[in-house]
Protein backbone atom coordinates (compact mmCIF):
# COMPACT_ATOMS: atom_id res chain seq x y z
CA UNK A 1 0.00 0.00 0.00
CA UNK A 2 2.82 2.37 0.84
CA UNK A 3 4.32 1.69 -2.58
CA UNK A 4 1.14 2.84 -4.22
CA UNK A 5 1.11 5.91 -2.01
CA UNK A 6 4.71 6.65 -2.93
CA UNK A 7 3.89 6.31 -6.62
CA UNK A 8 1.71 9.40 -6.30
CA UNK A 9 3.30 11.19 -3.36
CA UNK A 10 6.99 11.15 -4.28
CA UNK A 11 6.62 13.07 -7.57
CA UNK A 12 4.43 15.65 -5.83
CA UNK A 13 7.41 16.69 -3.78
CA UNK A 14 9.06 18.23 -6.84
CA UNK A 15 7.98 21.62 -8.12
CA UNK A 16 8.57 20.64 -11.76
CA UNK A 17 6.26 17.62 -11.32
CA UNK A 18 3.54 19.80 -9.80
CA UNK A 19 3.71 22.08 -12.82
CA UNK A 20 3.77 19.12 -15.21
CA UNK A 21 0.72 17.52 -13.61
CA UNK A 22 -1.21 20.77 -13.66
CA UNK A 23 -0.36 21.20 -17.35
CA UNK A 24 -1.39 17.58 -17.99
CA UNK A 25 -4.86 18.23 -16.51
CA UNK A 26 -5.37 21.43 -18.53
CA UNK A 27 -4.13 19.99 -21.82
CA UNK A 28 -6.00 16.74 -21.34
CA UNK A 29 -9.27 18.61 -20.76
CA UNK A 30 -9.07 20.92 -23.76
CA UNK A 31 -7.82 18.24 -26.17
CA UNK A 32 -10.53 15.83 -25.05
CA UNK A 33 -13.36 18.27 -25.67
CA UNK A 34 -12.09 19.20 -29.12
CA UNK A 35 -11.38 15.58 -30.03
CA UNK A 36 -15.08 14.71 -29.75
CA UNK A 37 -15.83 17.17 -32.55
CA UNK A 38 -12.87 16.15 -34.68
CA UNK A 39 -13.73 12.46 -34.51
CA UNK A 40 -17.31 13.13 -35.58
CA UNK A 41 -16.33 15.58 -38.29
CA UNK A 42 -13.51 13.44 -39.73
CA UNK A 43 -10.86 16.09 -39.25
CA UNK A 44 -8.14 13.92 -37.71
CA UNK A 45 -5.81 14.57 -40.63
CA UNK A 46 -6.40 18.30 -40.24
CA UNK A 47 -5.06 18.10 -36.68
CA UNK A 48 -2.03 16.20 -37.93
CA UNK A 49 -1.42 18.72 -40.72
CA UNK A 50 -1.72 21.85 -38.57
CA UNK A 51 0.55 20.45 -35.88
CA UNK A 52 3.35 19.66 -38.34
CA UNK A 53 2.97 22.98 -40.13
CA UNK A 54 3.61 24.87 -36.90
CA UNK A 55 7.39 24.26 -37.08
CA UNK A 56 8.46 27.08 -39.46
CA UNK A 57 6.30 29.48 -37.42
CA UNK A 58 8.17 28.59 -34.26
CA UNK A 59 11.54 29.30 -35.90
CA UNK A 60 10.40 32.53 -37.59
CA UNK A 61 8.85 33.91 -34.41
CA UNK A 62 12.22 33.42 -32.75
CA UNK A 63 13.95 35.33 -35.56
CA UNK A 64 11.43 38.17 -35.23
CA UNK A 65 11.56 38.15 -31.45
CA UNK A 66 7.88 37.29 -30.98
CA UNK A 67 6.42 34.82 -28.49
CA UNK A 68 6.50 31.41 -30.13
CA UNK A 69 2.73 30.94 -29.76
CA UNK A 70 2.05 33.76 -32.25
CA UNK A 71 4.32 32.36 -34.95
CA UNK A 72 2.97 28.86 -34.40
CA UNK A 73 -0.60 30.07 -34.63
CA UNK A 74 0.05 32.00 -37.85
CA UNK A 75 1.81 29.03 -39.43
CA UNK A 76 -0.97 26.62 -38.41
CA UNK A 77 -3.66 28.81 -39.93
CA UNK A 78 -1.56 29.39 -43.06
CA UNK A 79 -1.47 25.63 -43.55
CA UNK A 80 -5.25 25.34 -43.26
CA UNK A 81 -5.95 28.29 -45.57
CA UNK A 82 -3.35 27.29 -48.15
CA UNK A 83 -4.80 23.77 -48.26
CA UNK A 84 -8.25 25.23 -48.92
CA UNK A 85 -6.91 27.58 -51.63
CA UNK A 86 -4.90 24.90 -53.46
CA UNK A 87 -7.81 22.50 -53.37
CA UNK A 88 -10.28 25.04 -54.76
CA UNK A 89 -7.97 25.95 -57.63
CA UNK A 90 -6.67 22.61 -58.81
CA UNK A 91 -7.93 19.12 -59.49
CA UNK A 92 -5.79 17.47 -56.82
CA UNK A 93 -7.68 15.70 -54.01
CA UNK A 94 -7.96 17.37 -50.61
CA UNK A 95 -6.01 14.80 -48.59
CA UNK A 96 -3.17 14.94 -51.13
CA UNK A 97 -3.06 18.74 -51.03
CA UNK A 98 -3.01 18.65 -47.25
CA UNK A 99 -0.15 16.17 -47.28
CA UNK A 100 1.82 18.35 -49.70
CA UNK A 101 1.29 21.54 -47.74
CA UNK A 102 2.07 20.28 -44.28
CA UNK A 103 5.07 18.20 -45.30
CA UNK A 104 6.39 21.15 -47.30
CA UNK A 105 6.03 23.47 -44.32
CA UNK A 106 7.58 20.92 -41.97
CA UNK A 107 10.51 20.45 -44.36
CA UNK A 108 10.97 24.20 -44.63
CA UNK A 109 10.88 24.43 -40.85
CA UNK A 110 13.65 21.85 -40.56
CA UNK A 111 15.81 23.73 -43.07
CA UNK A 112 15.22 27.02 -41.24
CA UNK A 113 15.99 25.34 -37.96
CA UNK A 114 19.46 24.25 -39.06
CA UNK A 115 20.23 27.74 -40.34
CA UNK A 116 18.91 29.73 -37.37
CA UNK A 117 20.30 29.45 -33.87
CA UNK A 118 17.21 29.39 -31.65
CA UNK A 119 16.78 29.02 -27.95
CA UNK A 120 14.40 26.12 -28.54
CA UNK A 121 15.69 22.58 -28.61
CA UNK A 122 14.46 20.77 -31.73
CA UNK A 123 13.75 17.58 -29.79
CA UNK A 124 11.57 19.50 -27.35
CA UNK A 125 9.47 20.94 -30.14
CA UNK A 126 9.15 17.60 -31.92
CA UNK A 127 8.57 15.35 -28.93
CA UNK A 128 7.50 17.66 -26.11
CA UNK A 129 9.14 18.44 -22.81
CA UNK A 130 6.47 18.09 -20.17
CA UNK A 131 8.84 17.84 -17.23
CA UNK A 132 10.64 21.01 -18.30
CA UNK A 133 7.56 23.24 -18.29
CA UNK A 134 8.29 26.59 -16.70
CA UNK A 135 6.00 28.82 -14.72
CA UNK A 136 5.40 31.18 -17.65
CA UNK A 137 4.74 28.24 -19.98
CA UNK A 138 2.11 27.05 -17.55
CA UNK A 139 0.39 30.43 -17.53
CA UNK A 140 0.41 30.47 -21.34
CA UNK A 141 -1.10 26.99 -21.47
CA UNK A 142 -3.73 27.97 -18.90
CA UNK A 143 -4.79 31.05 -20.84
CA UNK A 144 -4.98 29.31 -24.21
CA UNK A 145 -6.75 26.25 -22.81
CA UNK A 146 -9.14 28.39 -20.77
CA UNK A 147 -10.18 30.58 -23.70
CA UNK A 148 -10.62 27.57 -25.98
CA UNK A 149 -12.72 25.71 -23.42
CA UNK A 150 -14.90 28.75 -22.77
CA UNK A 151 -15.60 29.23 -26.48
CA UNK A 152 -16.45 25.56 -26.96
CA UNK A 153 -18.72 25.48 -23.90
CA UNK A 154 -20.52 28.62 -25.05
CA UNK A 155 -21.04 27.36 -28.60
CA UNK A 156 -21.12 23.59 -28.21
CA UNK A 157 -24.52 23.08 -29.81
CA UNK A 158 -23.72 25.13 -32.91
CA UNK A 159 -20.43 23.32 -33.34
CA UNK A 160 -22.12 19.96 -32.93
CA UNK A 161 -24.77 20.76 -35.49
CA UNK A 162 -22.09 21.91 -37.91
CA UNK A 163 -20.16 18.67 -37.48
CA UNK A 164 -23.16 16.38 -37.76
CA UNK A 165 -25.41 18.05 -40.28
CA UNK A 166 -24.04 21.09 -42.12
CA UNK A 167 -27.11 21.30 -44.39
CA UNK A 168 -29.42 21.62 -41.41
CA UNK A 169 -27.07 24.13 -39.80
CA UNK A 170 -27.24 26.22 -42.98
CA UNK A 171 -31.02 25.91 -43.13
CA UNK A 172 -31.52 27.36 -39.66
CA UNK A 173 -29.25 30.24 -40.57
CA UNK A 174 -26.02 29.48 -38.76
CA UNK A 175 -23.02 31.26 -40.28
CA UNK A 176 -21.19 28.19 -41.61
CA UNK A 177 -18.08 30.09 -42.69
CA UNK A 178 -17.62 31.59 -39.24
CA UNK A 179 -18.07 28.22 -37.54
CA UNK A 180 -15.72 26.47 -39.99
CA UNK A 181 -12.91 28.96 -39.47
CA UNK A 182 -13.75 29.23 -35.77
CA UNK A 183 -13.22 25.50 -35.38
CA UNK A 184 -9.92 25.77 -37.26
CA UNK A 185 -8.79 28.56 -34.95
CA UNK A 186 -9.75 26.51 -31.88
CA UNK A 187 -7.86 23.55 -33.30
CA UNK A 188 -4.72 25.61 -33.90
CA UNK A 189 -4.92 27.08 -30.38
CA UNK A 190 -5.31 23.67 -28.78
CA UNK A 191 -2.37 22.30 -30.73
CA UNK A 192 -0.16 25.17 -29.59
CA UNK A 193 -1.19 24.67 -25.97
CA UNK A 194 -0.31 20.96 -26.20
CA UNK A 195 3.01 21.39 -28.05
CA UNK A 196 4.99 21.86 -24.85
CA UNK A 197 3.62 18.68 -23.39
CA UNK A 198 3.58 16.08 -26.14
CA UNK A 199 5.31 17.72 -29.09
CA UNK A 200 4.38 18.30 -32.72
CA UNK A 201 4.14 14.68 -33.78
CA UNK A 202 2.04 13.23 -30.97
CA UNK A 203 -0.44 16.10 -30.61
CA UNK A 204 -2.71 14.35 -33.07
CA UNK A 205 -3.04 11.40 -30.66
CA UNK A 206 -4.35 13.74 -27.95
CA UNK A 207 -6.79 15.10 -30.53
CA UNK A 208 -8.15 11.73 -31.66
CA UNK A 209 -7.86 9.09 -28.96
CA UNK A 210 -10.14 10.51 -26.21
CA UNK A 211 -13.00 11.18 -28.63
CA UNK A 212 -12.59 7.79 -30.29
CA UNK A 213 -12.64 5.98 -26.94
CA UNK A 214 -15.73 7.86 -25.79
CA UNK A 215 -17.43 7.19 -29.11
CA UNK A 216 -17.14 3.45 -28.48
CA UNK A 217 -18.72 3.78 -25.04
CA UNK A 218 -21.77 5.97 -25.53
CA UNK A 219 -24.29 7.29 -28.02
CA UNK A 220 -25.01 10.59 -26.30
CA UNK A 221 -22.83 13.56 -27.07
CA UNK A 222 -22.93 15.12 -23.61
CA UNK A 223 -21.80 11.83 -22.10
CA UNK A 224 -19.17 11.47 -24.82
CA UNK A 225 -17.68 14.81 -23.80
CA UNK A 226 -17.47 13.79 -20.17
CA UNK A 227 -15.98 10.36 -20.85
CA UNK A 228 -13.42 11.85 -23.23
CA UNK A 229 -12.40 14.47 -20.67
CA UNK A 230 -12.13 11.84 -17.93
CA UNK A 231 -10.01 9.53 -20.09
CA UNK A 232 -7.74 12.30 -21.33
CA UNK A 233 -7.12 13.89 -17.95
CA UNK A 234 -6.67 10.51 -16.28
CA UNK A 235 -4.19 9.23 -18.86
CA UNK A 236 -2.28 12.53 -18.99
CA UNK A 237 -1.77 12.50 -15.22
CA UNK A 238 -0.97 8.80 -15.09
CA UNK A 239 1.37 9.06 -18.10
CA UNK A 240 3.28 11.92 -16.48
CA UNK A 241 3.67 9.95 -13.25
CA UNK A 242 4.75 6.79 -15.08
CA UNK A 243 7.33 8.67 -17.12
CA UNK A 244 8.75 10.09 -13.90
CA UNK A 245 9.18 6.61 -12.44
CA UNK A 246 10.55 4.79 -15.50
CA UNK A 247 12.63 7.78 -16.57
CA UNK A 248 11.16 7.73 -20.10
CA UNK A 249 9.77 10.49 -22.33
CA UNK A 250 6.44 11.88 -21.09
CA UNK A 251 4.50 12.41 -24.33
CA UNK A 252 4.84 8.80 -25.49
CA UNK A 253 3.78 7.51 -22.04
CA UNK A 254 0.57 9.54 -22.17
CA UNK A 255 -0.20 8.44 -25.71
CA UNK A 256 0.50 4.78 -24.96
CA UNK A 257 -1.80 4.82 -21.92
CA UNK A 258 -4.54 6.30 -24.07
CA UNK A 259 -3.94 3.60 -26.66
CA UNK A 260 -4.21 0.98 -23.92
CA UNK A 261 -7.52 2.46 -22.77
CA UNK A 262 -8.71 2.35 -26.37
CA UNK A 263 -7.85 -1.34 -26.62
CA UNK A 264 -9.78 -1.98 -23.38
CA UNK A 265 -12.79 -0.08 -24.71
CA UNK A 266 -12.50 -1.88 -28.04
CA UNK A 267 -12.66 -5.26 -26.30
CA UNK A 268 -14.97 -4.65 -23.34
CA UNK A 269 -17.28 -1.75 -24.24
CA UNK A 270 -20.72 -2.69 -22.87
CA UNK A 271 -22.60 -2.50 -26.17
CA UNK A 272 -20.07 -2.12 -28.98
CA UNK A 273 -17.06 -4.03 -27.63
CA UNK A 274 -15.85 -7.23 -29.27
CA UNK A 275 -17.06 -9.38 -26.37
CA UNK A 276 -20.45 -7.68 -26.19
CA UNK A 277 -20.96 -8.23 -29.91
CA UNK A 278 -19.96 -11.86 -29.58
CA UNK A 279 -22.34 -12.37 -26.66
CA UNK A 280 -25.13 -10.74 -28.63
CA UNK A 281 -24.41 -13.06 -31.55
CA UNK A 282 -24.56 -16.11 -29.26
CA UNK A 283 -27.85 -15.24 -27.56
CA UNK A 284 -29.60 -14.63 -30.85
CA UNK A 285 -31.60 -17.67 -31.90
CA UNK A 286 -30.11 -19.40 -34.94
CA UNK A 287 -32.25 -18.99 -37.98
CA UNK B 1 32.96 27.03 -59.83
CA UNK B 2 35.21 24.79 -57.80
CA UNK B 3 32.84 25.21 -54.89
CA UNK B 4 29.88 23.97 -56.88
CA UNK B 5 31.46 20.63 -57.72
CA UNK B 6 32.81 20.16 -54.20
CA UNK B 7 30.01 17.77 -53.16
CA UNK B 8 31.00 15.40 -55.97
CA UNK B 9 34.46 15.00 -54.50
CA UNK B 10 33.27 13.32 -51.33
CA UNK B 11 32.28 9.67 -51.21
CA UNK B 12 29.59 10.24 -48.62
CA UNK B 13 28.00 12.97 -50.75
CA UNK B 14 28.01 10.82 -53.88
CA UNK B 15 26.43 8.02 -51.89
CA UNK B 16 23.82 10.36 -50.44
CA UNK B 17 22.89 11.88 -53.80
CA UNK B 18 22.56 8.62 -55.71
CA UNK B 19 20.73 6.77 -52.94
CA UNK B 20 18.33 9.71 -52.52
CA UNK B 21 17.67 9.83 -56.26
CA UNK B 22 16.94 6.10 -56.36
CA UNK B 23 14.58 6.26 -53.38
CA UNK B 24 12.97 9.40 -54.79
CA UNK B 25 12.31 7.63 -58.08
CA UNK B 26 10.64 4.57 -56.51
CA UNK B 27 8.54 6.63 -54.10
CA UNK B 28 7.45 8.88 -56.97
CA UNK B 29 6.37 5.84 -58.98
CA UNK B 30 4.09 4.79 -56.11
CA UNK B 31 2.89 8.35 -55.57
CA UNK B 32 1.17 8.31 -58.96
CA UNK B 33 -1.19 5.62 -57.65
CA UNK B 34 -1.47 6.79 -54.05
CA UNK B 35 -2.45 10.32 -54.98
CA UNK B 36 -5.16 9.32 -57.44
CA UNK B 37 -6.70 6.83 -55.00
CA UNK B 38 -6.76 9.32 -52.11
CA UNK B 39 -4.55 7.21 -49.88
CA UNK B 40 -2.09 9.93 -48.93
CA UNK B 41 -2.83 9.47 -45.24
CA UNK B 42 -1.86 5.83 -45.55
CA UNK B 43 1.65 6.81 -46.63
CA UNK B 44 1.98 9.15 -43.67
CA UNK B 45 0.66 6.54 -41.24
CA UNK B 46 3.02 3.81 -42.46
CA UNK B 47 5.95 6.20 -42.22
CA UNK B 48 5.24 6.79 -38.54
CA UNK B 49 4.15 3.25 -37.71
CA UNK B 50 7.47 1.64 -38.68
CA UNK B 51 9.38 3.71 -36.11
CA UNK B 52 9.10 1.26 -33.16
CA UNK B 53 10.30 -1.53 -35.46
CA UNK B 54 13.34 0.47 -36.50
CA UNK B 55 14.09 1.48 -32.90
CA UNK B 56 13.74 -2.13 -31.75
CA UNK B 57 15.95 -3.39 -34.58
CA UNK B 58 18.71 -0.91 -33.78
CA UNK B 59 18.43 -1.88 -30.13
CA UNK B 60 18.82 -5.59 -30.90
CA UNK B 61 21.27 -4.93 -33.75
CA UNK B 62 19.09 -6.55 -36.38
CA UNK B 63 18.70 -5.22 -39.95
CA UNK B 64 16.52 -2.12 -39.56
CA UNK B 65 14.41 -3.04 -42.58
CA UNK B 66 13.19 -6.27 -40.96
CA UNK B 67 12.02 -4.50 -37.80
CA UNK B 68 10.36 -1.75 -39.79
CA UNK B 69 8.56 -4.25 -41.95
CA UNK B 70 7.14 -6.18 -38.98
CA UNK B 71 5.94 -2.97 -37.30
CA UNK B 72 4.33 -1.74 -40.51
CA UNK B 73 2.55 -5.04 -40.96
CA UNK B 74 1.25 -5.03 -37.36
CA UNK B 75 0.00 -1.47 -37.76
CA UNK B 76 -1.81 -2.34 -41.00
CA UNK B 77 -3.44 -5.35 -39.34
CA UNK B 78 -4.44 -3.26 -36.32
CA UNK B 79 -6.07 -0.64 -38.53
CA UNK B 80 -7.94 -3.29 -40.53
CA UNK B 81 -9.19 -4.99 -37.36
CA UNK B 82 -10.45 -1.79 -35.70
CA UNK B 83 -12.05 -0.62 -38.94
CA UNK B 84 -13.92 -3.88 -39.35
CA UNK B 85 -15.28 -3.96 -35.80
CA UNK B 86 -16.16 -0.35 -34.93
CA UNK B 87 -18.12 2.53 -36.41
CA UNK B 88 -15.21 4.95 -36.14
CA UNK B 89 -14.23 6.89 -39.24
CA UNK B 90 -11.21 5.68 -41.14
CA UNK B 91 -9.15 8.82 -40.58
CA UNK B 92 -9.62 8.57 -36.81
CA UNK B 93 -8.55 4.92 -36.82
CA UNK B 94 -5.45 5.65 -38.86
CA UNK B 95 -4.56 8.58 -36.59
CA UNK B 96 -5.07 6.48 -33.50
CA UNK B 97 -2.99 3.50 -34.61
CA UNK B 98 -0.04 5.31 -36.12
CA UNK B 99 0.41 7.66 -33.16
CA UNK B 100 0.30 4.73 -30.74
CA UNK B 101 3.03 2.96 -32.71
CA UNK B 102 5.07 6.10 -33.02
CA UNK B 103 4.78 6.72 -29.28
CA UNK B 104 6.07 3.21 -28.60
CA UNK B 105 9.10 3.94 -30.77
CA UNK B 106 9.78 7.21 -28.96
CA UNK B 107 9.50 5.52 -25.58
CA UNK B 108 12.02 2.84 -26.58
CA UNK B 109 14.40 5.54 -27.80
CA UNK B 110 13.99 7.64 -24.66
CA UNK B 111 14.79 4.69 -22.41
CA UNK B 112 17.81 3.54 -24.46
CA UNK B 113 19.17 6.82 -25.85
CA UNK B 114 22.64 5.45 -26.56
CA UNK B 115 21.74 2.63 -28.92
CA UNK B 116 18.81 4.29 -30.70
CA UNK B 117 19.05 7.77 -32.18
CA UNK B 118 15.50 8.97 -32.48
CA UNK B 119 16.52 12.03 -34.46
CA UNK B 120 18.04 9.84 -37.17
CA UNK B 121 14.84 7.85 -37.46
CA UNK B 122 12.44 10.78 -37.45
CA UNK B 123 14.44 13.22 -39.54
CA UNK B 124 16.60 10.86 -41.59
CA UNK B 125 20.35 11.05 -41.87
CA UNK B 126 21.39 10.20 -45.41
CA UNK B 127 24.69 12.05 -45.07
CA UNK B 128 25.75 9.75 -42.27
CA UNK B 129 24.15 6.54 -43.50
CA UNK B 130 26.04 3.34 -42.71
CA UNK B 131 27.08 0.93 -45.47
CA UNK B 132 24.79 -1.86 -44.24
CA UNK B 133 21.85 0.53 -44.39
CA UNK B 134 22.82 1.61 -47.92
CA UNK B 135 22.78 -2.02 -49.04
CA UNK B 136 19.32 -2.51 -47.55
CA UNK B 137 17.95 0.68 -49.12
CA UNK B 138 19.36 -0.11 -52.55
CA UNK B 139 18.06 -3.69 -52.56
CA UNK B 140 14.60 -2.62 -51.41
CA UNK B 141 14.42 0.16 -54.00
CA UNK B 142 15.66 -1.89 -56.94
CA UNK B 143 13.37 -4.83 -56.21
CA UNK B 144 10.36 -2.52 -55.76
CA UNK B 145 11.19 -0.66 -58.97
CA UNK B 146 11.50 -3.91 -60.92
CA UNK B 147 8.14 -5.18 -59.62
CA UNK B 148 6.48 -1.84 -60.36
CA UNK B 149 7.81 -1.72 -63.91
CA UNK B 150 6.62 -5.27 -64.51
CA UNK B 151 3.19 -4.85 -62.96
CA UNK B 152 2.14 -1.23 -63.35
CA UNK B 153 -0.38 -1.85 -66.10
CA UNK B 154 -2.15 -4.49 -64.02
CA UNK B 155 -2.16 -2.12 -61.04
CA UNK B 156 -3.76 0.61 -63.15
CA UNK B 157 -6.54 -1.74 -64.23
CA UNK B 158 -7.14 -2.96 -60.67
CA UNK B 159 -7.23 0.49 -59.12
CA UNK B 160 -9.30 2.29 -61.70
CA UNK B 161 -11.55 -0.40 -63.13
CA UNK B 162 -11.79 -3.30 -60.75
CA UNK B 163 -14.67 -5.10 -62.44
CA UNK B 164 -12.83 -5.01 -65.73
CA UNK B 165 -9.77 -6.38 -63.97
CA UNK B 166 -11.80 -9.34 -62.72
CA UNK B 167 -13.24 -10.13 -66.14
CA UNK B 168 -9.81 -10.22 -67.75
CA UNK B 169 -8.62 -12.51 -64.97
CA UNK B 170 -6.30 -10.28 -62.96
CA UNK B 171 -6.11 -11.25 -59.31
CA UNK B 172 -7.23 -7.94 -57.82
CA UNK B 173 -6.81 -8.77 -54.13
CA UNK B 174 -3.35 -10.22 -54.58
CA UNK B 175 -2.27 -7.11 -56.46
CA UNK B 176 -3.64 -4.83 -53.74
CA UNK B 177 -1.66 -6.73 -51.12
CA UNK B 178 1.37 -6.44 -53.38
CA UNK B 179 0.88 -2.70 -53.71
CA UNK B 180 0.70 -2.10 -49.97
CA UNK B 181 3.71 -4.33 -49.41
CA UNK B 182 5.61 -2.20 -51.92
CA UNK B 183 4.38 0.95 -50.20
CA UNK B 184 5.63 -0.34 -46.85
CA UNK B 185 8.96 -1.29 -48.42
CA UNK B 186 9.40 2.15 -49.98
CA UNK B 187 8.46 3.86 -46.73
CA UNK B 188 11.23 1.90 -45.07
CA UNK B 189 13.68 3.01 -47.76
CA UNK B 190 12.55 6.64 -47.60
CA UNK B 191 12.99 6.63 -43.84
CA UNK B 192 16.75 6.73 -44.36
CA UNK B 193 16.67 9.72 -46.68
CA UNK B 194 13.99 12.05 -45.34
CA UNK B 195 12.90 10.47 -42.06
CA UNK B 196 9.54 9.29 -40.75
CA UNK B 197 7.88 12.70 -40.70
CA UNK B 198 8.56 13.59 -44.31
CA UNK B 199 7.93 10.22 -45.97
CA UNK B 200 4.48 11.46 -46.92
CA UNK B 201 5.95 14.12 -49.21
CA UNK B 202 8.03 11.55 -51.09
CA UNK B 203 4.99 9.34 -51.76
CA UNK B 204 2.53 12.13 -52.61
CA UNK B 205 4.05 15.33 -53.97
CA UNK B 206 5.78 14.15 -57.19
CA UNK B 207 2.64 12.34 -58.34
CA UNK B 208 0.43 15.35 -57.61
CA UNK B 209 2.83 17.62 -59.51
CA UNK B 210 2.81 15.33 -62.54
CA UNK B 211 -0.98 15.13 -62.35
CA UNK B 212 -1.14 18.88 -62.99
CA UNK B 213 1.06 18.51 -66.05
CA UNK B 214 -0.46 15.66 -68.01
CA UNK B 215 -3.67 13.73 -68.56
CA UNK B 216 -2.20 10.40 -69.59
CA UNK B 217 -1.29 7.91 -66.91
CA UNK B 218 1.80 6.51 -68.62
CA UNK B 219 3.23 9.98 -68.99
CA UNK B 220 2.19 10.84 -65.46
CA UNK B 221 4.33 8.00 -64.10
CA UNK B 222 7.35 8.99 -66.19
CA UNK B 223 7.08 12.65 -65.17
CA UNK B 224 6.53 11.75 -61.55
CA UNK B 225 9.59 9.50 -61.45
CA UNK B 226 11.71 12.18 -63.12
CA UNK B 227 10.52 14.84 -60.66
CA UNK B 228 11.05 12.56 -57.69
CA UNK B 229 14.55 11.51 -58.72
CA UNK B 230 15.66 15.01 -59.74
CA UNK B 231 14.37 16.78 -56.61
CA UNK B 232 15.92 14.14 -54.35
CA UNK B 233 19.28 14.34 -56.14
CA UNK B 234 19.38 18.13 -56.16
CA UNK B 235 18.07 18.31 -52.59
CA UNK B 236 20.85 16.06 -51.33
CA UNK B 237 23.36 18.10 -53.34
CA UNK B 238 22.08 21.37 -51.90
CA UNK B 239 22.11 20.08 -48.35
CA UNK B 240 25.91 20.00 -48.59
CA UNK B 241 25.89 23.78 -48.59
CA UNK B 242 23.35 23.97 -45.76
CA UNK B 243 25.18 21.58 -43.43
CA UNK B 244 22.46 18.97 -43.16
CA UNK B 245 18.67 18.77 -43.00
CA UNK B 246 18.76 16.77 -46.26
CA UNK B 247 15.18 15.58 -45.82
CA UNK B 248 13.93 19.11 -45.25
CA UNK B 249 15.73 20.41 -48.35
CA UNK B 250 14.41 17.62 -50.60
CA UNK B 251 10.83 18.07 -49.45
CA UNK B 252 10.95 21.87 -49.64
CA UNK B 253 12.21 21.53 -53.20
CA UNK B 254 9.41 19.12 -54.10
CA UNK B 255 6.84 21.52 -52.66
CA UNK B 256 8.29 24.44 -54.63
CA UNK B 257 8.12 22.42 -57.85
CA UNK B 258 4.49 21.58 -57.03
CA UNK B 259 3.65 25.26 -56.49
CA UNK B 260 5.30 26.21 -59.80
CA UNK B 261 3.23 23.57 -61.59
CA UNK B 262 0.13 24.78 -59.73
CA UNK B 263 0.49 28.25 -61.23
CA UNK B 264 2.17 27.68 -64.58
CA UNK B 265 1.02 24.24 -65.74
CA UNK B 266 0.05 24.58 -69.42
CA UNK B 267 -3.47 23.21 -69.09
CA UNK B 268 -4.37 22.74 -65.43
CA UNK B 269 -2.48 25.65 -63.88
CA UNK B 270 -4.13 28.66 -62.27
CA UNK B 271 -2.83 31.06 -64.92
CA UNK B 272 -4.02 28.85 -67.78
CA UNK B 273 -7.44 28.67 -66.12
CA UNK B 274 -7.61 32.44 -65.88
CA UNK B 275 -6.60 32.87 -69.49
CA UNK B 276 -9.29 30.43 -70.56
CA UNK B 277 -11.87 32.28 -68.52
CA UNK B 278 -10.92 35.62 -70.06
CA UNK B 279 -11.21 34.15 -73.56
CA UNK B 280 -14.50 32.39 -73.01
CA UNK B 281 -16.14 35.49 -71.56
CA UNK B 282 -15.21 37.20 -74.82
CA UNK B 283 -13.53 40.06 -73.06
CA UNK B 284 -10.27 41.20 -74.61
CA UNK B 285 -7.41 41.27 -72.16
CA UNK B 286 -6.63 44.92 -71.59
Amino acid sequence: MTELWDFFAVPMGYAFMQRALLAAVLIGAVCAVLSCYLVLKGWSLMGDAISHAVLPGVVLSFVLGLPFAIGAFAAGLTCALLTGYLKENSRVKEDTVMGIVFSGMFGLGLVLFTKVETDQHLNHILFGDMLGITHSDLIEVAIIAGVTLLIIIAKWRDLLLYCFDPQHARAIGLPLGVIHYGLLVLLALTIIASLKAVGIILVVAMLVAPGAIAYLLTDRFSRMLMIAAGVAIGSSVLGTLVSFHIDGATGPCIVLIQAFVFVLAFLFAPRRGIFALRRAALTQPPC
Amino acid sequence: MGELIAPFLYDYMLKAMFVSALVGAVCAFLSAFLMLKGWSLMGDALGHAVVPGVAGAYLLQLPYAAGAFVAGLLAALGMALVKQRTRLREDAIIGLVFTAFFAAGLLIASIYPTSVSIQTIVLGNILGISDEDVVQVVIISLVSLAILIAKWRDLVVVFFDESHARTVGIKADALKVLFFTLLAACTVAALQTVGACLVIAMVVTPGATAYLLTDRFGRLIVLSVLIGAATSFIGAYASYFLDGATGGVIVTLQTVVFLIAFYFAPKHGVLAGRRRQAQSSGGAIP
